[in-house]
């Protein structure tokens, strides 16, 4: 309910920024380097997929050069409170993985840091809750696609919940080609089916933070939650599109701590603007209680699901391919004629044979659809 | 021509000598040359028992050049106006008067030794000298008037009480001050024009001045007790004077400090977005008084939040008085007579909130004939319509305004806006009735209405709803009393049914029921008492969710009402103990009873209060007592004249405010809701010691003053990180209880007359919170002193108009103030897929400074007497130098990159034109 009134306060509000006007705005105060610990990603329940933690430092507003700066070399573990401990092991970047985990839902569980520099961190104890799985995903079309999701707990334990999604979608390059060329050597793209580069598939990860409750309806359902937009014409409907879409139960705190994050960063602009408030999340330093650690630990099952829209299932679609031109050359079947071609820009290969003496050529960018993003291996589900 | 005037002066000589042999003997003598007349006005002022009266615009330019060798008065005026088209009369009270082409009459009365009702008995119809004033402007003012029965016993005092009006349609005139010989007697009239006044049998000048009326002068002889009205002459632009006028020196007479009244002319003159007359925009104006920007309803006085100020319409409280948001205010100047400001020591009959008091005074119908005015502009229209029902016993007067903005959110190309609407209304009504000399009836009533839409889906709606009947009595002169008995109604609700599921609408209202009872006493011309009870019944409903038709999934979810009844007596004494020094205090006890039915929760005693420390719920049946606060409070202020029109105030008050508005928001919003003090929320308290210094030059057409204060407040609320305000059923678990300090100067100078006038003001104030509540659980920026987001130190105001012509005037205001806090964003951290941001400490930076220049041009139509119909139209710039100043910056993450951005409200110049008209 109250998301209804910040988003309508919001959309008059940008009226009068209409009338008003809004600019860039950069202060030179902004600039103290804090270097604060932050912690992201939770304990997932799963028997099949792994918990990931990512820890890092914040960066000033004005760093433009680095805006990511990894915690390396730290010890992270999670322990319940029966004593047992879980070991996460570090990857690069900042990242600390464990083994998929089949855990006690009805123990309790916190996150322990050592850094690098030896400083301790802990969460507080946190509840493993049960997600229920989601009810459906379902997609309107009113020139933009919107998709939404519908759950609903039985239990009617689960309150809250938080959704994080990944799209994937199918995009070709503008030319079927039948050759490839590896190691100066062209083969049959038809005798290397894995290698072809005419169909590929591209993933992106949602970015926003998406939390709903139901704590104000009478029955645990949520009804209609928007997850994700496809702007029309995108490219991600031109050919096929997937949307897997996780479900976390969260905490009323974990909530809380969440719908501050979101409100600091995503919903700020108008006139009505509650003030920005401080981050309270459950991680503290052992040593100086007053440290700002930001993050929440949390734990839960994870239920997911998945979708795909084609592109015959959306009205007035009409992608339109705005990379360089792709007219195409001939030139005679001998190596030395196409290094030459190629020298010293190698932007063409071969697209197909002419004739008996005759390659053509195109551009790489219309016969390789991996250089506008994605993989060219199509993924199991697909 | 010359004849008679010597003649006058020759008959003036006589008296003179009868009444003060001294004056007319005083010669004069110098070289005066290359001098502005004003400047020799005040050196004869100064040498002599002179006093001069001239029109200010037609003699501020005229330049002396004459030789003086111990001539008299008369020779020396003679010497200086003799080839010019001023003349010159003196009365015998020595006051000269300089007049354009004609001489003035300043002879006595015929009857001055033979009274008319020398034999008259005596009984209270008798006494009544009912004094109109006729078209000739110096009749009544050279007349002698009779006060008492001169035949009746004679007493050692004389009380003299009457009314003061307003001569073109009888409104009374609150507010003007009573000089008696020259001399500030403190006493002033109250809102219903009544004075009351005592004096020595003899005869007596006495003088009333006025807000944006002509001085009035009566010559009076007193017998005995009696009554004399005074009916004052608007001050109109064809008598070429001033139109920015106070009570002259009573800022310095008066014990009254911290105040500030608004004349309605003086408000429609300031240039204001979209050209539509505004009081709160110019109460913005004002030294001490800030706000967060240009987009809020609410206004801040001497470093108090918003819902510290007292609101009242004709008495009336009014909760939200704001439009649109905040873009206009919610009254409608062509009703309004006036505007006054507390903001340091607040009269002892107000009470309630910490920081000011607003009274917004109605005008009274026109009891002569009917008459009406309006106005057209860019966004809104008006109407008001006044007249007798009853003529000189029962008038009334109806005003009604409207907006049609929405064609601003059409032409808007977007379709998310237009598909809004935004509409309001207002309108107001206001009946006077004369029972009889002893007793007057006032029935006020007050609606408003706001009604906004965005895109199809969500309405949001809110309105006040007041009325008020106020009866007032004379016991006798000296004895009088207002009761009065009103409801004041406000409520806002929140519609939204585009997703039949979700679909809800949210309520919320206040409703209070008041009664007053205030008396006054005059014990004699030095002291006077003012006492009286007041007692507000609340009854709130916090906040309904419900569904909104039978679909909906939306779980009913009401707040429990709330109830309390708050009831206050004091007592208030004025002593002018010498000439030059008073005193003015009064205390004032005021008792809350927070009632049930409630069912409050209780906490686990020692620990912060939290859904988890909730041990059981506690019921109270209807009318049972669940808490009671009471509180003393106290108001002083002491006045000290020093020489050389100046003087010296000092006042201390404190205050109690048991309702609160709870907004996490930087401005208030619609849906912000009003709180009761209950078992766990403390009134607010607040206390403030203030000190001014006042000194008048010009003849007192320069007012200056300097005041300093210094105001602590506790029990301020303040919210914890991610408090929920809507529907929140432990509202108490959310709220952190702050203490304030602020403190300040203000400089004011204000010009009052001739052609340019206008004031300009500065203020230098902080003021600052911290967390004061050991039980919260948290604490915002760790505990230490920080400063509000209406904290600018520096701030410079100046509001001018210039007149070229009776019909074309020009004004130009700028405005100048420190960048409000802000908190800004200090760190950059990645999580759940997007750059997040880390905040500062709340408030510990500041946006750009703001400044602001707005000009208006007034043109009049023409001025003829017996034209019905009146026009005028006004034309202007607001915001001329098209600065973006800043409202509020802020910080996105917009596809996974966090951009700054700055907001203005009006990034541009925007032009405006309106037209006004009256019949």
């Amino acid at each position: 309910m109250n998301r209804f009134l910040t988003i309508s306060l919001t959309l008059f509000l940008f009226l009068f920024v209409y009338i008003g006007c809004k600019k860039p705005y950069n202060p030179p105060e902004i600039s103290v380097d804090n270097k604060f610990l932050v912690f992201d990603g939770s304990l997932v329940n799963s028997a099949d997929s792994p918990s990931v933690i990512t820890l890092s430092r914040t960066v000033k507003l004005t760093d433009t050069t680095q805006a990511f700066y990894p915690e390396t070399g730290a010890a992270v573990s999670v322990e319940d409170s029966t004593g047992g401990n879980y070991v996460f092991l570090e990857t690069p970047n900042g990242m600390y993985k464990s083994p998929p985990l089949s855990l006690n839902p009805a123990d309790k569980y916190r996150l322990k840091i050592t850094t690098s520099s030896g400083d301790q961190y802990a969460s507080d104890y946190v509840e493993m809750l049960q997600t229920p799985p989601i009810d459906t995903l379902l997609w309107q079309q009113q020139k933009d696609v919107s998709i939404y999701l519908n759950t609903y707990d039985p239990s009617k334990q689960v309150k809250y919940y938080r959704w994080d999604y990944v799209e994937t979608w199918q995009n070709r390059a503008p030319l079927e080609s039948e050759l490839g060329v590896e190691n100066g050597l062209i083969y049959y793209v038809s005798n290397r089916p894995l290698d072809q580069k005419y169909n590929c598939w591209s993933t992106d990860y949602s970015t926003d933070l998406l939390l709903g409750s139901s704590v104000a309806l009478s029955d645990a359902v949520i009804n209609k939650f928007p997850l994700a937009v496809v702007p029309q014409n995108s490219v991600k409907i031109n050919i096929r599109y997937s949307i897997l879409v996780k479900q976390y139960a969260i905490t009323e705190k974990a909530y809380q701590y969440f719908q501050i994050l979101k409100k600091n960063t995503e919903n700020l602009g108008s006139i009505f603007d509650a003030q920005p408030t401080q981050l309270i999340g459950n991680i503290h330093s052992v040593k100086n209680p007053s440290e700002v650690v930001l993050g929440y630990f949390t734990a839960s099952s994870v239920q997911q699901n998945r979708i795909f829209i084609s592109k015959d299932e959306v009205n007035n679609w009409n992608y339109v391919y705005t990379g360089r031109g792709c007219d195409v050359t001939t030139i005679e079947q001998n190596p030395a004629n196409y290094l030459l071609y190629n020298y010293p820009d190698t932007g063409f290969s071969a697209y197909y044979f002419s004739g008996t003496t005759g390659l053509t050529l195109a551009r790489v960018s219309c016969l390789d659809c991996t250089l506008q993003g994605g993989t060219n291996q199509k993924p199991a589900y697909w | 021509m010359l004849g008679t005037s010597r003649f006058i002066v020759s008959l003036c000589g006589l008296i003179l000598f009868f009444f003060s042999a001294n004056a007319q003997e005083t010669k004069f003598s110098g070289k005066f040359y290359d001098l502005k007349f004003p400047q020799f006005v005040q050196q004869i002022e100064g040498k002599s028992a002179f006093h001069f009266y001239y029109d200010e615009s037609t003699l501020d330019t005229f330049t002396l050049n004459v030789t003086l060798t111990d001539e008299s008065i008369n020779d020396a005026l003679n010497k200086i106006f003799g080839n010019t088209i001023f003349h010159f009369s003196i009365d015998p009270l020595n006051h000269v008067f300089i007049t354009k082409n004609k001489s003035m009459q300043t002879a006595l009365a015929a009857d001055f030794f033979t009274p008319e009702n020398s034999n008259a008995p005596p009984g209270e119809s008798q006494n009544e000298q009912v004094i109109k004033e006729k078209s000739r402007p110096g009749f009544v003012e050279n007349k002698l008037f009779e006060i008492g029965s001169k035949s009746a016993s004679k007493k050692n005092k004389a009380v003299i009480t009457g009314f003061v009006k307003d001569i073109k349609n009888g409104e009374a005139l609150p507010g003007a001050s009573i000089y008696l010989d020259s001399v500030f007697t403190g006493i002033v009239t109250d809102q219903f024009g009544y004075y009351s006044l005592t004096v020595n049998p003899g005869i007596h000048t006495l003088e009333v001045n006025s807000l944006g009326m002509k001085e009035a002068l009566r010559h009076i002889i007193v017998y005995n007790d009696g009554k004399i009205n005074v009916e004052m002459k608007d001050d109109i632009p064809s008598l070429k004077n001033v139109m920015v006028t106070a009570e002259r020196r009573s800022n310095i007479r008066s014990t009254q400090m911290g105040i500030d009244r608004l004349s309605v002319k003086v408000i429609k003159e300031v240039p204001v977005v979209f050209g539509e007359a505004d009081i709160l925009r110019v109460v913005l104006t004002l030294p001490g008084v800030t706000s967060v920007g240009e987009a809020s309803s609410g206004f801040n006085v001497r470093g108090g939040s918003a819902d510290q100020n007292l609101i009242l319409f004709d008495d009336a409280t009014i909760y939200n008085p704001s439009h649109l948001l905040g873009f206009f205010s919610a009254f409608n100047t062509d009703v309004i007579k006036n505007v006054e400001l507390y903001k340091s020591v607040i009269p002892v009959k107000y009470g309630g909130r910490l920081s000011s008091v607003l009274d917004v005074n109605v005008k009274d119908g026109n009891d002569k004939k009917i008459s009406g005015s309006g106005g057209v502009g860019l966004l809104t229209s008006k109407f008001t319509l006044e007249g007798p029902i009853k003529k000189d016993k029962t008038s009334f007067i109806l005003g009604a305004r409207t907006t049609y903005s929405n064609w601003i959110l059409k032409a808007v190309p977007n379709l998310a806006y237009s598909n809004s609407s935004a509409s309001f209304y207002d309108a107001n009504i206001h009946i006077s009735h004369t029972i009889n000399s002893k007793n007057n009836l006032y029935l006020t009533g007050y609606l408003s209405n706001d009604n906004f839409r965005f895109d199809l889906d969500t309405t949001y709606k809110y309105g006040n709803k007041n009325a008020i009947l106020k009866w007032k009595h004379i016991f006798n002169n000296k004895f009088y009393g207002l009761v009065s008995a009103g409801i004041d109604h406000y409520q806002y609700n929140v519609t939204s049914n585009s997703n039949p599921v979700n679909s809800y609408k949210l309520t919320y209202d206040i409703n209070q029921t008041n009664f007053k009872a205030d008396f006054t006493y005059r014990l004699d011309n030095k002291q006077s008492l003012n006492f009286g009870l007041n007692s507000i019944y609340y009854k709130l409903h916090p906040g309904g969710l419900l569904p909104y038709n039978s679909q909906s999934l939306v779980k009913a979810d009401v707040l429990q009402s709330e109830q309390a009844l708050e009831s206050a007596a004091y007592l208030g004494y004025e002593y002018n103990i010498t000439d030059n020094l008073s005193i003015n205090a009064g205390a004032r006890y005021s008792i809350y009873n927070y009632l049930g039915p409630h069912e409050t929760y209780n906490y686990v005693p020692g620990l912060p209060k939290d859904a988890s420390t909730i041990t059981d719920t506690a019921h109270y049946p209807g009318g049972k007592i669940i808490k009671t606060y009471q509180s003393p409070e106290y108001r002083i202020s002491l006045r000290y004249i020093l020489p050389n029109d100046a003087s010296i105030k000092l006042g201390y008050n404190t205050l109690t405010q048991y309702i609160h508005q709870l907004s996490n928001t930087i401005s208030i919003s619609p849906t912000d809701i009003w709180k009761l003090s209950d078992a766990y929320i403390r009134p607010e308290k607040g206390e403030q010691y203030s000190v001014g210094f006042y000194k008048n030059f010009n003849s007192n057409n320069i007012e200056t003053s300097v005041e300093f204060y210094y105001k602590r407040l506790n029990n301020m609320i303040d919210f914890k990180s991610g408090a929920s305000i809507l529907l929140n059923h432990h509202i108490e678990t959310d709220i952190i209880n702050s203490k304030g300090k602020a403190y300040g100067a203000e400089l004011f100078l204000k010009k009052l007359s001739g052609k340019l006038n206008g004031w300009l003001s500065y203020t230098y104030s902080r003021t600052l919170i911290k967390t004061d509540d050991p039980l919260a659980g948290e604490s915002i920026n760790k505990g230490a002193y920080y400063p509000t987001s209406y904290d600018k130190p520096h701030a410079v105001n100046f509001i001018s108009n210039y007149k070229f012509s009776h019909r074309l005037s020009m004004s130009v205001n700028v405005v100048y103030s420190t960048g409000r806090p802000i908190t800004l964003p200090i760190g950059v951290f990645y999580s759940n897929g997007a750059q997040r941001l880390v905040y500062s400490d709340r408030n510990a930076y500041r946006i750009p400074d703001y400044f602001r220049t707005d000009i208006s041009v007034n043109l009049d139509g023409n001025h003829k007497i017996r034209q019905t119909f009146h026009n005028s139209w006004s034309f202007g710039i607001y915001n001329v130098t098209a600065r973006k100043n800043v409202y509020s910056a802020y910080f996105v993450s917009q596809a996974g990159f966090v951009k700054g951005y700055q907001l203005s409200i009006f990034g541009t110049a925007i032009p405006f034109i309106s037209y006004n008209f009256k019949f």
